[in-house]
């Protein structure tokens, strides 16, 4: 520990300021309130604050920041990330330090954000000890008072001078090169230093009435007491504040922004919100999270269960924004939990603390953001809505995906949308995706054609476990578009015919005319090896329709399959889930021989954004292909 | 071939044509991608032949709806810009007024000339194709929606409540200032551009598609607002709207 | 000259801000009907302040006018201020003074750049100009985009500006900017003089037209008034702002939903040229200069003359901005809190501000009651005053120019109601005054 007078103090930092290739960034005041910004002075410095309106995270993933730029004629290229001056951050809390380090194990998780990991290697953490408390901070309860890991410095006031701990090497050259007359602590130093972190320790105003290791256990227990969640979340103004000033909070959203002469642009992330109304809506128009309770609820889930479930944290340090600007009072999550406390206990239930879960963080290189140039070599339309687009990758290369991966397909000046893969991997030197024309994006695509230039990311998703089902009976269900990336297997299946057992084809849909792959169909019926069954839901009267009429599960009764030896891969649309495995179920097929793809709205598809997550699931990471076993317990799945 | 443009006013102030003339340079940039062939304002020809027509103002007059009627015939698309005609705008406080008694007070006995109605937004009397929201309208967003227009997809126009931007701008809350703000129910778009300039949020894009209300008027109530004070807050932009919830 | 007969009929004419009519019919050489006809939707805005608080009059009657939002917020305020007796600080004048110089700046250079320029150069509109002039276009656009950069930087935005509060700024500029601000309005000159000398040139395409009227203005002893000052006239002494009525005696035509004024003549003219007639020894010395370019000198009664009066007006702005900078400079620029909010005694009374926005003199008449609600509004606008001056205008101007083409006669009578840089939409409403 060292000591330096708070006069030496401010000569340090005025001479950090007058360096120019340094950024300086403090806490001042603004308003009645205070806020991370600009020094120009060190007498413009606020180490006495409470707490900040945005946490220091807005300096390492920005409200908006670009992630890619394109031009129409050349393609598409990452925002180059050098221009970031080395930033000192003087003034962090200790639970914004926490919540830092929670937001590197998240950003790193599986693939790395390059946008948020140069900003932070480029910047030097120096922390303070908390003078005053907000009256809404809790993070004594959430071990995040005090902190002995996570800075450079960490400065405690003393009175007169400041006591310096230093936690690493930037930090030692930093005092060494801009202060002088730092001296080494006395005992009597440390003392007072372990003393005030104690005084920390008891200024809360907020109160738990138990012990915070409690809440997971406690959420597992809550997740159906509806009128519970509908009781706190009908004042809620799906406004977004609690999340928005959240230190742990890391959802974004990603948009196109052509410029006006269209030829060229930029792709853009900013911060979103799961509070917010349509975060979890798709193109079709369907909400997977359409009420404010639903809403609420997941936003606590994503905190105090999903999170710990995954990393081992309850990702909350108790900084108390949230609650202090939730102008209905709902957000506090201090007298949510207090309050569910009492419901669970009332019941006579015991909660138990639920053991830390086993954590390991991998990371296997970066996120890619930016699409490689591919052009559309055919065009052929499948219904009136729907066309089949074969794509080949600019640089020559196989997209060698697995059959059930999907890609981001970029279109110049509307922005990027996930569309699964059509064609089997067996297929080499191209690929296909089958669109139904449906929002912005899918209806511009319909615009293109051959020659025209397009956006390709991926392959993403798990796909299909085409080695596990090697030697079993398939049981291929699709409804309407549901064969489309059904047909990635399918074709993969018959390319390898001799690998697998029994295959049969369900095939169901509206009505004739929208039926997909006719002619793939037609050639499939005549198959001495594929037992292929269509179905339309119903027939018009000038059409001709040889098949079966009535909706896909009437289809099953119809086929002779051994429960023990078949696999069911069901896709189709979110009502159809239901029925066919209930169906499935009746004639003793074992939950794990049901596999399902889910969609869902993604923008990053790699599992950081937020937008696919269907309670503790990214479904583009962790799917789009799920073993029904593994998800029938997911409530927001099916 | 590039897309035949239009500009029309009726009850309004001119305020968002005014916008588009702002772009200044950009306004070259804009003459690139679009052709102006009516927009009484700036210039002296006239055609009924275009693609998109843009239409500032209510429509606070049965004659009114003709003229509206016969740009609908004549647009492949119209945009509704301002609060005005995205939603009646401040015209719409007349609203809550016995319509006599407006006329009676502003043209004395003379007021039987002068024929009105309930001042509406456009959709009121046709079909609109896209909105550009504000009083006034930004020149990003309206440049938005060309663009959006010109690359046939929808414009992204957010659903999300005034407060999504004031907190990314790290505003202090109006409430936390003693003031009375209406950005909780209020449509995004502007950048919460009033609370940066050091004020509060008005409502002059209009509610949000499903806003709280009774929450936000709980809350107005709760820091200090009167029951009356807070129904008038409401009253100023979101006439029309709250009249067909 | 005998058997001239033939009709003119302009349906909302184009290049003015609001719906006009004109409407001519010539008999046998007799000029039978010369109508200069409102047909504007009316919008009622002194009804819709009534039962509205103080804290809100300036943001609703602001929306009066999109061009002059920020002359019609500083009356609103300044008549509020009256009312109750509120008194700003010597900085906040100033810095109103440059938001109104800003908004001068920016509608004199919009209506002599965008509406009366493309009339001199014979075009329908500026959109070929910027092919066939680029130079020009982009020399009147970077001086356009200076001023609303202006406008931006004092009040928020040009139109519908949210810093100015009943009592003062939510906001000021830095000490920095405005210094920054001084430096671009130095640098302009040039391109003011560029649009001089391209409006000399032009000078021969103004009609020549003089028919003797009333001028009614501001005016202070000490400046060019635009903020505020009493009411002059060509004709009769000066008065204070809260005579009002006695000068614009209100009169409604029943083919206009505008009404007309008058004063000891059949009708009066305001706005640019009124100003330069009754003010012209204290525009600023580069605009005087300016003035001599077109020999433009009090008293002067030729309309068309107001598109110059406004070029003149545009250079003294510039000026006059730059030394109320430095003299903000000179007192020291106090800083106030973020977010400010003048804190504001409310009590009854009643109120008039009169500020002179770029189509000239505008008065707004509040009456509050104990709680600070408002419980009677006027408002006359300056487009308003001048409806009665430019049917008058027409006609005698119809007689000198009978022998002329219709078409050509047409242009002529677009050009006179240009010329008066009409703002229709803000000028009907009006209300019926029974004040007792």
């Amino acid at each position: 520990m060292r000591i330096i007078s708070k006069e030496d103090f401010n000569k340090f930092v005025n001479s950090l300021i007058k360096d120019d290739s340094l950024n300086v960034i403090g806490v001042k005041a603004k308003g009645n309130k205070f806020a991370f910004g600009q020094l120009e002075s060190a007498g413009e410095l606020r180490l006495d604050y409470d707490v900040t309106l945005l946490p220091p995270k807005k300096y390492f993933f920005p409200q908006r920041e670009t992630l890619v730029t394109y031009n129409v004629a050349n393609g598409f290229f990452a925002k180059d990330p050098a221009d970031f001056k080395p930033t000192i951050l003087l003034g962090v809390h200790p639970y914004d330090i926490v919540a830092l380090l929670h937001m590197d194990e998240i950003f790193r998780e599986t693939k790395s954000d390059p946008y948020y990991f140069e900003k932070r290697k480029a910047s030097i953490i120096i922390g303070v000890n908390i003078q005053n408390m907000s009256k809404w901070c809790f993070a004594p309860y959430m071990g995040c008072a005090t902190v002995d890991y996570g800075y450079d410095l960490m400065l405690t006031d003393l009175g007169n001078r400041y006591a310096i701990n230093v936690g690493s090497q930037k930090g030692e050259a930093l005092l060494e090169k801009y202060a002088k007359n730092v001296s080494d602590a006395l005992a009597r130093d440390i003392q007072l230093v372990g003393q005030k972190k104690r005084e920390i320790m008891n200024m809360s105003q907020q109160k738990f009435n138990f012990d915070t290791e409690l809440i997971p256990e406690l959420l597992s227990k809550s997740y159906e007491k509806s009128s519970f969640w509908e009781k706190h979340a009908e004042a809620c103004l799906a406004c977004g504040s609690c999340v928005l000033v959240c230190p742990t909070c890391y959802c974004f959203d990603v948009k196109e922004n052509p410029d006006l002469s269209l030829k060229e642009g930029e792709r853009i992330r900013t911060w979103d919100g799961c509070l917010l109304e349509d975060f979890a809506k798709i193109a079709s128009g369907e909400n997977f999270r359409p009420t404010r309770p639903t809403r609420y609820r997941h936003r606590y889930f994503k905190k105090g269960k999903y999170l710990f479930d995954r990393f081992g944290f309850i990702s909350c340090v108790g900084c108390g924004r949230c609650s202090s600007n939730c102008l209905p009072d709902i957000a506090n999550p201090v007298n949510l939990f207090n309050d569910m406390y009492n419901e669970v206990t009332n019941t006579g239930e015991q909660v138990a603390p639920v053991a830390q879960p086993d954590v390991s963080i991998e990371t296997e290189g970066n996120i890619n953001y930016v699409p490689k140039l591919a052009t559309i070599v055919k065009k052929v339309p499948m219904s009136y809505h729907e066309t089949l687009f074969e794509i080949k990758l600019d640089d020559g290369s196989n997209l060698n995906h697995k059959p059930g991966q999907f890609v981001q397909v970029s279109v110049f000046g509307v922005g990027e949308a996930p569309i699964s893969v059509s064609s089997s991997p067996t297929k080499k030197g191209t690929f296909e995706i089958c669109v139904r024309k449906i929002g912005s994006l899918t209806t511009k695509l319909h615009t293109l054609n051959k020659g025209d230039k397009i956006g390709i990311r991926g392959p993403f998703g798990n796909g299909f476990d085409t080695e596990f089902l090697k030697g079993k009976d398939i049981l291929f269900v699709a409804g309407g578009l549901g064969i489309a990336p059904l047909r990635s297997m399918l074709n993969y299946v018959l390319d390898k015919r001799a690998d697998y057992g029994r295959v049969t084809l369900l095939y169901g849909c509206k009505e004739p005319r929208e039926q997909l792959f006719g002619d793939e169909m037609a050639a499939l019926e005549k198959r001495e090896d594929v037992d292929y069954k269509p179905s339309v839901d119903w027939c018009p009267e000038n059409e001709l329709w040889a098949g079966n009429i009535g909706v896909i599960t009437t289809l099953i009764p119809q086929v002779n399959f051994d429960p023990e030896t078949t696999y069911a891969i069901v896709v189709g649309p979110p009502i159809m889930y239901k029925f066919v495995i209930a169906d499935l179920k009746k004639r003793n097929v074992p939950d794990d021989h049901i596999i399902v793809s889910l969609e869902r709205r993604m923008k990053c598809g790699v599992g950081k954004c937020g937008h696919c997550q269907i309670n503790q699931i990214y479904v583009c990471k962790d799917g789009p292909v799920f073993n029904y076993s593994k998800i029938k317990g997911v409530p927001e799945a099916l | 071939m590039k897309p035949k443009v239009a500009f029309f006013d009726f009850a309004g102030c001119e305020g968002d044509e005014l916008q588009v003339a702002n772009l200044e340079e950009e306004l070259l940039d804009l003459l690139d991608q679009v052709e102006v062939v009516s927009f009484r304002e700036v210039m002296k020809e006239h055609s009924d032949n275009y693609d998109i027509a843009f239409v500032e103002g209510s429509c606070t007059r049965l004659q009114d709806e003709d003229r509206l009627k016969e740009i609908r015939k004549n647009a492949k698309y119209v945009v509704a810009i301002g609060s005005c005609a995205t939603i009646g705008g401040i015209n719409s406080l007349k609203n809550y007024q016995d319509l006599d008694d407006v006329r009676r007070t502003v043209y004395g006995d003379k007021a039987n000339l002068f024929d009105t109605y309930a001042a509406r937004p456009i959709d009121a009397v046709i079909p609109v194709d896209a909105y550009v929201y504000g009083c006034p309208i930004t020149r990003e967003e309206f440049l938005h929606v060309v663009k959006a227009l010109l690359l046939g997809k929808k414009p992204d126009i957010p659903n999300y409540p005034v407060c999504v931007e004031c907190k990314k701008n790290e505003n202090v809350c109006a409430f936390e200032r003693g003031q009375f703000c209406v950005g909780p129910v209020t449509r995004a778009g502007c950048n919460s551009c009033c609370v940066n300039e050091g004020t509060i949020c008005w409502g002059c894009r209009g509610l949000v598609d499903n806003p709280n209300e009774n929450s936000q008027k709980e809350v107005l109530i709760k820091y200090g607002l009167t029951v009356d004070d807070a129904i008038n807050k409401f009253k100023l932009y979101f006439g029309w709207q709250e009249r067909k919830r | 000259m005998e058997n001239k007969n033939f009709d003119v009929e302009v349906h909302h004419v184009t290049r003015v801000e609001g719906h006009g009519n004109i409407y001519v019919n010539v008999r046998n050489g007799t000029v039978e009907r010369c109508e200069w006809n409102i047909s504007e939707a009316p919008r009622f805005f002194e009804a819709m302040v009534l039962g509205r608080k103080w804290s809100e009059l300036h943001h609703i009657t602001s929306r009066i006018c999109g061009i002059c939002s920020i002359g019609h917020t500083l009356a609103s305020l300044e008549a509020t201020e009256a009312a109750m007796g509120i008194k700003i600080s010597e900085q906040d004048l100033k810095l109103r003074k440059i938001a109104l110089h800003a908004e001068n700046m920016q509608s004199h250079l919009l209506h002599v750049g965008f509406l009366v320029l493309p009339d001199l150069m014979g075009v329908g509109s500026v959109i070929p100009l910027a092919s066939s002039n680029p130079d020009e276009v982009k020399t009147v656009l970077r001086l356009h985009r200076l001023a609303n950069e202006m406008s931006d930087m004092l009040c928020g935005r040009t139109t519908h500006p949210q810093r100015l509060l009943p009592g003062g700024f939510s906001k000021i500029p830095t000490m920095k900017e405005l210094s920054g601000l001084r430096e671009r309005l130095k640098a302009s000159v040039p391109d003011l003089q560029a649009a001089a000398k391209l409006f000399q040139s032009l000078a021969p395409k103004i009609p020549d037209f003089v028919r003797e009227t009333e001028f009614i203005s501001l005016t202070k002893p000490d400046e060019y008034a635009l903020y505020d000052g009493k009411i002059a006239s060509t004709d009769t002494d000066s008065a204070p702002a809260s005579e009002y009525l006695s000068y614009t005696n209100e009169y409604i035509v029943p083919q206009s939903t505008a009404k007309r004024a008058k004063h000891v003549r059949d009708s009066y003219m305001v706005g640019a040229l009124a100003r330069l007639n009754n003010n012209y020894d204290l525009l600023s010395p580069l605009a005087k200069s300016v003035a001599k370019m077109f020999n433009l000198k009090p008293v002067c009664h030729n309309p068309f003359m107001n598109s110059i009066a406004q070029l003149v007006e545009v250079v003294h702005s510039v000026e006059d901005s730059i030394r109320l900078i430095n003299e903000l400079e000179a007192a020291g620029l106090k800083s106030q809190p973020d977010y400010n909010n003048p804190k504001i005694k409310v009590k009854a009374g009643r109120g008039v501000g009169a500020v002179e926005v770029p189509r000239g003199i505008l008065f707004h008449d509040y009456t509050y009651n104990e709680k600070g609600v408002c419980t009677k509004a006027n408002c006359v606008i300056p487009t308003n005053q001048n409806h009665g001056n430019i049917e008058l205008d027409m006609k005698a101007l119809v007689p000198k120019i009978i022998d002329k083409k219709p078409k050509e006669i047409e242009l002529t009578l677009e050009m006179l109601a240009r010329a008066y840089d009409p703002c229709i939409s803000c000028s009907t409403h009006a209300v019926k005054v029974h004040f007792v």
